[in-house]
């Protein structure tokens, strides 16, 4: 049986579902070779790593009055020790 | 003391240990709180409600399991629970031939985007807040917290191809709004 070529939308998928799951099956071989030369699916797969890149670098800090409410409100503040 | 001697010391009732555990997680959840609902005032809140509930059950807390992974479970049960009582409406991205018309098949590139830039903030605020929360804390645990496939499906108490399947949309969904809004 003639085995189904991988296309764009397949690498779609793949990217989306497997992004970072390290899998080295036939099928994710054959996806790697269309990504070698597909630019429009590397910039795809570029643009689905970016945007996580960017929310894992977005954090924002505790504020100092933050943690000293929350230690108050469970009762674990200086005072109370 | 590591973290299973000060687990151990807080379900004594030792207050010392106990806020050492408050204070190894605070920032973590804070944040995380944060991420999922783009507040800071109700990031508190949910980090106060968090440690709260934690300090409640503690006794229940089986040693065998990460104290991590029980944190996160409770931040998410809480802000899934505050979404439903709002009700508010989400883009719908359950549909699998409409996420593949309308997210997966515009390839738009975008550009590099410096987190630090106000706009930049923005623009990533307003498309994580059209994503559903049940999306919305997938792609959290597994892309931006960092969790296994297996952990977020234990948090969330999805099967691992629910989780991928939603990591799947939510990451097309992302990817596609950021895009819209920096041609916009």
């Amino acid at each position: 049986m003639k085995k189904k070529q991988v296309t764009c939308k397949d690498v779609m998928h793949h990217i989306c579902e497997n992004l970072r799951e390290g899998l080295n099956s036939e099928r994710c071989r054959e996806i790697k070779e269309h990504l070698d030369s597909c630019s429009s699916c590397q910039e795809y797969f570029k643009s689905v790593e970016l945007t996580i890149e960017c929310y894992q670098k977005y954090n924002i800090e505790l504020p100092k009055e933050a943690h000293e409410r929350l230690m108050s409100f469970l009762g674990l503040d200086e005072g109370n020790k | 003391m590591d973290e299973k001697e000060l687990i151990e010391a807080a379900q004594a009732g030792d207050k010392k240990a106990l806020a050492e555990l408050v204070k190894k997680y605070e920032k973590t959840i804070y944040n995380f709180a944060f991420k999922i609902c783009r507040n800071p005032e109700r990031a508190e809140n949910i980090m106060q409600e968090t440690f709260y509930s934690m300090i409640k059950s503690l006794h229940q807390f089986d040693a065998k399991s990460k104290l991590s992974t029980w944190l996160y479970r409770i931040v998410a049960n809480h802000c899934l629970m505050e979404h439903r009582k709002k009700r508010h409406q989400f883009v719908s991205i359950d549909d699998d031939d409409f996420i593949e018309d309308e997210y997966t098949t515009d390839k738009t590139a975008i550009p590099y985007l410096s987190v630090e830039n106000n706009e930049t903030r923005q623009i990533m605020d307003k498309a994580i807040q059209k994503l559903s929360p049940e999306y919305r804390i997938v792609f959290l645990l597994r892309d931006v917290e960092g969790l296994s496939t297996e952990e977020t499906g234990a948090i969330t108490e999805l099967s691992v191809p629910a989780v991928k399947s939603r990591l799947h949309r939510a990451r097309a969904f992302l990817r596609k709004q950021i895009a819209a809004e920096l041609r916009s």
